[in-house]
């Protein structure tokens, strides 16, 4: 299993150093990791519900220019 | 004619530090940013790639709760704009877009050193043609006094590019 890394630098000196991302910051970055996948999903459910719905715009006989000056 | 006293005097933006990013990194943190000397930040990521496609998330400090933003974004394929909320979330959450060709993003902060709370506001695009644009504004959820900030991968790691954080001087 690939190592996380961290990169730490301080902004005053210019320094930095490369560390192993501690246990904490594992499981914080895995919470993170799931608002990730869960944003992801929120946004392609949107974008299913949109091209749903524009089907059956164009179902009830609007055309492609009417769709448009409705949902832009 | 511009006299030298205008010039001391003019306000704009003042280089604090700019970091190159190592290889094959989950998280960048930058210690010692913000101080007494600015109210206001601008920290740019540039150049670089990511392992994959994904985002950079910021924490300030070690805060991990608090975290409220609006995001709004649009694909390069259709223009549609969606919004998206997260609340006390544990970060701010898709701050800063990466794939596998670039890093690139903008972020303004105010008052992350006073105990304040801190707002921010970001802009940024992915560099891939299912890509898309992002915009979040938000804020955190208390008044504590930060100097430092982490960003972290929402998946895979970083390489190369560079965070450079500025302050607006008055």
């Amino acid at each position: 299993m690939e190592e996380l890394k961290a990169l730490i630098v301080d902004a005053a000196t210019g320094e930095s150093y490369e560390r192993p991302l501690t246990a904490e910051e594992i499981a914080d970055r895995e919470v993170m990791q799931a608002e990730a996948v869960a944003r992801q999903a929120e946004q392609d459910a949107k974008a299913a519900a949109r091209v749903s719905a524009l089907e059956k715009l164009s179902a009830l006989g609007l055309t492609d220019a009417e769709v448009g000056a409705l949902v832009g | 004619m511009t006299r030298s006293r205008d010039v001391a005097t003019q306000g704009g933006l003042v280089l604090i530090s700019s970091t190159t990013i190592g290889s094959a990194v989950s998280s960048v943190t930058v210690t010692n940013a913000f101080s007494a000397a600015y109210e206001n930040y601008y920290i740019t990521v540039t150049g670089g790639a990511g392992s994959a496609t994904g985002y950079l998330n910021m924490q300030l400090g070690s805060t991990a709760t608090g975290y409220y933003r609006v995001n709004i974004l649009a694909p390069y394929s259709t223009g549609t704009v969606s919004s998206f909320a997260s609340s006390n979330a544990t970060s701010w959450i898709a701050v800063f877009p990466f794939t596998t060709n670039s890093i690139a993003g903008f972020a303004d902060l105010q008052n992350p050193f006073n105990t304040k709370n801190t707002h921010l506001f970001t802009r940024g695009s992915q560099s891939n043609t299912a890509g898309e644009i992002n915009i979040n504004s938000g804020y955190l959820a208390d008044t504590t006094s930060y100097t430092a900030f982490t960003l972290t991968t929402s998946t895979g790691t970083i390489t190369g590019g560079t965070i450079s954080v500025y302050g607006y001087k008055k």
